[in-house]
C-alpha cells in the first residue's frame, strides 16, 4: 500500500487521540468514583438509579413519619397506662367500700372525695397534649376533647400516617372510644380502624356511609354493622336509614354511639353511690369498672400491637434503605480496582503509541540526503 | 551537423521537461498538507520521431499534461459518508445537550424535587396543624414548579441554539455554493482548451464534500465540466455560473415544530416567493439539527407538559375536595389556567395557596385541624398509576424519559463514533491514492535532477562537438 505522509500524521493523531480519550474517561471515573455520570453512559442503569433514589428518598421520609407516629403512640400508650391505673385504683376503692365489714358511711364519703380526684385525673388524662396537639381529640387536636362533665368534644377521626408505599397506620386513639366506649361493641371488642382512603373516590365512599359514625345511621344496632366493618372496606350498606348528606357537604363529625363503657359515668356513678352511702350502688359499679378496665386494657393492647407493626416496618425500612444504597452503588459506582488497572493499561498503550509514533514520523528520505 | 543541432534541441527540451517535473514536485511538496489536494504528475511522452530514409529518429520527450492522481468514485463515497457523519455528529452533540437537562447523576433534578414534593405531604400528614409543615409543602411545590420551568426553558434554549446553528450553517452553505459557482466558471475556462484544471477541481471537490457534511445534496457534472448541485429534491443551488441562496425565517408553529423556530426557504428566481423546504431537508448537520430540534426536543417538551399537567390535575382534583385549616373547601393547589400544551412552562402554585399556606387542604372534613386524610391521599399520589390506564406512575413517566434520552444519546454517540471510523478509513484510502509522500517526491526530485544533469551534459557534449566541427577548418 502506498503510504502518504498525511496518512501517517493522521494515524498518529487518531491513535493518540483515542488513547487520550480513554485515559481522560478513566481518570474521570477514578476521580468521581462513578461509572455512570450521564444517562447515555448506561441508560438502563441510570433510570434504575433514579427509581432507587426516589425509593430511598421516600423511605427516609417514611422512617421520619414512623418515628413521629411512634412517639405519638408511645405517649398514648403511657396515657392509657395511667388511665388503667386510675381505673384500678377506683376498683380497689370500690371493692373496699362494697361491703359493710370494713366500710361505713364516713369512709365512703372520704373515699368519694378520692374518687372525685380520680375523676379529675381522668379528665386530665383525656386532655393530654403532645406538643400542641391533644392526643385524644380525634381530628380535633386544637381544643380540649373533654370538659369537666366528661363530655367529648373531639371526633372519632383516626390520623393515619403514611409509613410505607402502600401502608398507613393510625397513630391516635380517639378519646370517644377509650373513654366513652364509642366504637366498641358490647363484647368489649374494639372495632377495626377505618382504613386510610387511597384516593378521593375511596374517601367519598367512606364519607357517604363507610364510617360507622356517619350521620343518620344511629338507629341500627351496632352488631348489625359488624360484618361489613370487619372486611375493612365499607361500601354503602343497604341501610334503610336516610342517605348520607350530599358528597360536597361532608358529614359534620358526630360523636360515636357508645357501645362500650362510659368511664366518666361509671366513676361518677361510683362517686354518687359512695356519697349517698349506697352499698348496692357501689356493688353495681364493680361490674362496670371491670368492663371499663377491660376496655382500656384492650385499647392499650391495640396501641401496643400498632407499636409492634411500627417496629417491624421500621426494620424493613432500614433494610430497604441499605438495599437502595447498595443497588445505587452497584449500578453507578466505578469498580475502582478495575479502573486503576485500566488506567495502567491505557497508560502503557499511550506510551507505546507515542514512542512508535516518534519513530514513524522521524525518518524520511530527507534525513539521508546531503 | 543537423544531428548535432537536433541533439542540442533534444537536450534543451529535456532540460525544460526536468524543470517542469521539478516544478510539479515542488508544487506537491508545498501542498503536502493542503486539504483536498491531489498529487500531480507531469505526463512526459516521446516526441514525434523524424523519419530520415530508412531511419526513424526519436526526437526526445515532451511534457504533454499535468495530471492529478484521483479516484472519482472514492470522492463520491467520501461525500456520502461525510454526509452521514455530519448528521450523526450534529445529532449526538444536540442529544448530549438534551441529556444534560435530564442528567441527575451529578445534580439533583426533577426526580428529586418530585420526591420532595410528595414527602412534604407526608410531613403535612404527620402534623397538619403546624404552619411550618404547611410552609414546607408550599416551598417544595414552588421548587417543583420552578424545576419544571427550568427543564422547559433549558429545552427551548436548546431549540433556539439549534436555530442559531441552523442559520449559521445556511450561511456557510450559501458561501460554499457561491465559491463552487465561481470555481465552475474557472474550470470551464481552463478546460476549454483541454488542459485539466487540477487545483480548481481539487478545491471544488473539497467544497462539495464540505457541503455534503452540512446537508444532503445531489451533484452532477455536465459536459462542460461544470457541477450542478441541488438540495432537498428540487432546490437547485448551483447551476453553471449561477447560484441561489437559501434563507431562514421564523415561522408559526405546526405539527412537530414549535412556534418561533426557524424554517429554511429557497427561492428559484429573484422574484419568486420563497418556498419552505424544511421538511425536504434530510441528512447532514442541518438534517441532524432539524431532527433533534423538532422531533426529539419537542417530544420531550411534550412529555414534560403531560407530566406537569397530570400532576396539577391529580393534585387539584383531590385538593379542591379537601378542607383547609379554616374549614374552607374548593381551593385549587395549582394554577389551572392552561391546557396540556405549555403546562411545564406555566405550572404554578395557585395564588391562594402561595399567599396563605393555611389554604392547603390537609383534611377531608371541616373543623378538624388534625384531619390528615387528604394529605394522605395526596402523598399516595406518588405511587398511583396515573398514566397508561393506571400502569405508570408520575415517577415512572419521568424516569422513562430519562432512560429514553439516555438510549437516544448513547445510540447517537456510537453511530457518530462508527461513522467517524468509516470516514477515517476512507480518508486514509484517499490519501493513499492522492496524498503526497515526501519520500516519493524526494526520489522524484533526485530522478529529475539527475535527468537535468544528464541533459545538461548532453548539451555540453553537443557544444563540444560543435566546437570540434568548427575547428576543423583551422587544422
Amino acid at each position: 500500500m502506498r503510504i502518504a505522509d498525511k496518512m501517517q500524521y493522521e494515524q498518529v493523531k487518531t491513535n493518540v487521540g483515542k488513547n487520550r480519550t480513554t485515559m481522560s474517561e478513566l481518570q474521570n471515573q477514578a476521580a468521581t468514583q462513578k461509572r455512570v455520570t450521564k444517562p447515555s453512559d448506561d441508560p438502563l442503569a441510570s433510570s434504575r438509579v433514579l427509581a432507587n433514589r426516589i425509593d430511598l428518598q421516600g423511605n427516609k421520609q417514611f422512617s421520619k413519619s414512623l418515628n413521629y407516629a411512634k412517639s405519638f403512640l408511645e405517649y398514648t400508650d403511657q396515657s392509657l397506662g395511667d388511665l388503667s391505673e386510675v381505673m384500678m385504683r377506683a376498683k380497689e376503692l370500690a371493692i373496699s367500700q362494697a361491703n359493710d365489714a370494713g366500710a361505713n358511711e364516713d369512709s365512703r364519703r372520704a373515699v368519694a372525695i378520692e374518687i372525685e380526684q380520680l375523676y379529675n385525673q381522668m379528665v386530665n388524662i383525656g386532655n393530654r397534649k403532645l406538643g400542641d396537639r391533644f392526643i385524644f381529640g380525634g381530628f380535633r387536636t386544637q381544643a380540649a376533647p373533654f370538659d369537666t362533665k366528661g363530655e367529648y368534644k373531639g371526633d372519632p377521626g383516626e390520623m393515619n400516617i403514611h409509613i410505607d408505599k402502600e401502608a398507613f397506620l393510625a397513630m391516635n386513639v380517639p378519646g370517644g372510644r377509650v373513654f366513652l366506649g364509642a366504637g366498641i361493641d358490647r363484647n368489649g371488642m374494639a372495632k377495626p380502624t377505618t382504613p386510610q382512603a387511597r384516593s378521593i373516590e375511596e374517601l367519598e365512599v367512606q364519607k357517604m356511609g363507610g364510617q360507622p359514625q356517619a350521620p343518620g345511621r344511629g338507629q341500627g344496632p351496632v352488631e348489625a354493622r359488624e360484618p361489613a366493618s370487619i372486611l375493612g372496606f365499607k361500601g354503602p350498606t343497604p341501610d334503610p336509614a336516610p342517605k348520607a348528606q350530599p358528597q360536597s357537604v361532608p358529614a359534620p363529625p358526630v360523636a360515636e354511639e357508645p357501645g362500650g363503657v362510659n368511664l366518666f359515668r361509671v366513676i361518677k356513678d361510683l362517686e354518687i353511690a359512695l356519697r349517698t352511702n349506697d352499698k348496692a350502688g357501689v356493688q353495681d359499679t364493680l361490674n362496670h369498672l371491670d368492663d371499663g378496665l377491660n376496655q382500656v386494657v384492650l385499647t392499650r393492647a391495640q396501641v401496643g400491637s400498632r407499636g409492634t407493626v411500627l417496629d417491624n416496618f421500621m426494620q424493613t425500612l432500614e433494610k430497604a434503605k441499605v438495599d437502595n444504597q447498595i443497588t445505587i452503588s452497584q449500578l453507578e459506582d466505578a469498580d475502582i480496582f478495575s479502573t486503576v488497572s485500566d488506567i495502567t493499561k491505557t497508560e502503557n498503550t499511550l506510551q507505546a503509541t507515542l514512542q512508535t509514533s516518534g519513530k514513524l514520523i522521524q525518518p524520511s528520505l530527507l534525513d539521508f540526503l546531503r | 551537423m543537423s544531428r548535432i543541432w537536433s541533439m542540442m534541441d533534444v537536450g534543451r527540451r529535456s532540460l525544460a521537461n526536468s524543470q517542469t517535473a521539478l516544478q510539479t514536485t515542488a508544487h506537491n511538496v508545498a501542498n503536502k498538507s493542503t486539504e483536498g489536494y491531489s498529487r500531480q504528475r507531469v505526463d512526459i511522452v516521446t516526441n514525434q520521431p523524424v523519419g530520415e530514409g530508412r531511419l526513424r529518429l526519436g526526437m526526445g520527450a515532451k511534457a504533454s499534461q499535468v495530471n492529478r492522481t484521483n479516484n472519482e468514485y472514492l470522492e463520491k463515497q467520501l461525500e456520502a459518508e461525510g454526509n452521514y457523519l455530519g448528521y450523526h455528529t450534529a445529532r449526538s452533540e444536540m442529544l448530549g445537550r438534551v441529556e444534560q437537562v435530564y442528567n441527575e447523576q451529578v445534580n439533583k433534578g426533577l426526580n428529586h424535587s418530585l420526591g420532595n414534593f410528595f414527602n412534604s405531604f407526608r410531613e403535612l400528614s404527620n402534623n397538619p396543624e403546624s404552619l411550618a409543615t404547611r410552609t414546607a409543602v408550599k416551598e417544595s411545590a414552588e421548587f417543583l414548579t420552578k424545576d419544571f420551568n427550568r427543564v422547559h426553558t433549558q429545552l427551548t434554549e436548546i431549540q433556539n441554539d439549534a436555530d442559531f446553528r441552523i442559520s449559521l450553517k445556511v450561511e456557510e452553505i450559501n458561501q460554499t455554493t457561491r465559491e463552487i459557482a465561481q470555481l465552475n466558471a474557472k474550470v470551464q475556462t481552463v478546460e476549454l482548451n483541454g488542459t485539466p484544471a487540477n487545483d480548481e477541481r481539487d478545491r471544488r471537490e473539497l467544497l462539495v464534500k464540505k457541503l455534503g457534511e452540512k446537508v444532503s445534496i445531489k451533484s452532477a457534472e455536465g459536459k462542460d465540466g461544470m457541477l450542478t448541485i441541488s438540495v432537498a429534491g428540487t432546490g437547485v443551488l448551483v447551476s453553471g455560473h449561477s447560484q441561489r441562496d437559501l434563507s431562514t425565517a421564523a415561522t408559526p408553529g405546526r405539527n412537530g415544530k414549535r412556534e418561533g423556530n426557524i424554517d429554511v426557504f429557497y427561492k428559484s428566481t429573484d422574484h419568486s416567493t420563497p418556498v419552505n423546504i424544511t421538511k425536504q431537508i434530510k441528512g447532514g448537520e442541518l438534517g441532524g439539527l432539524l431532527e433533534v430540534r423538532d422531533a426529539v426536543v419537542n417530544e420531550f417538551i411534550g412529555g414534560m407538559d403531560t407530566l406537569a399537567y397530570k400532576i396539577a390535575e391529580e393534585v387539584n382534583m383531590a385538593h379542591v375536595q379537601g378542607y383547609d385549616r379554616a374549614g374552607r373547601t374548593g381551593n385549587a393547589f395549582f394554577e389551572t389556567s392552561y391546557g396540556v400544551d405549555g403546562a411545564a412552562e406555566n405550572l404554578k402554585v395557585s395564588e391562594l395557596v402561595s399567599n396563605d399556606v393555611g389554604r392547603i387542604a390537609a383534611g377531608a372534613q371541616p373543623d378538624a385541624p388534625g384531619d390528615n386524610r387528604m394529605a394522605n391521599v395526596l402523598s399516595g399520589l406518588q405511587f398511583k398509576g396515573v398514566f397508561n390506564d393506571g400502569k405508570t406512575t408520575l415517577d415512572d413517566h419521568y424516569n422513562s424519559m430519562v432512560g429514553k434520552i439516555g438510549i437516544e444519546a448513547q445510540r447517537a454517540n456510537s453511530a457518530q463514533e462508527s461513522q467517524a471510523d468509516i470516514l477515517g478509513q476512507l480518508k486514509n484510502l484517499r490519501e493513499s491514492i492522492s496524498g503526497v509522500s515526501i519520500d516519493e517526491e524526494m526520489t522524484k526530485m533526485i530522478e529529475f535532477q539527475k535527468s537535468f544533469d544528464a541533459s545538461a551534459r548532453l548539451v555540453r557534449t553537443a557544444d563540444e562537438m560543435m566546437d570540434t566541427v568548427l575547428s576543423l577548418k583551422r587544422m
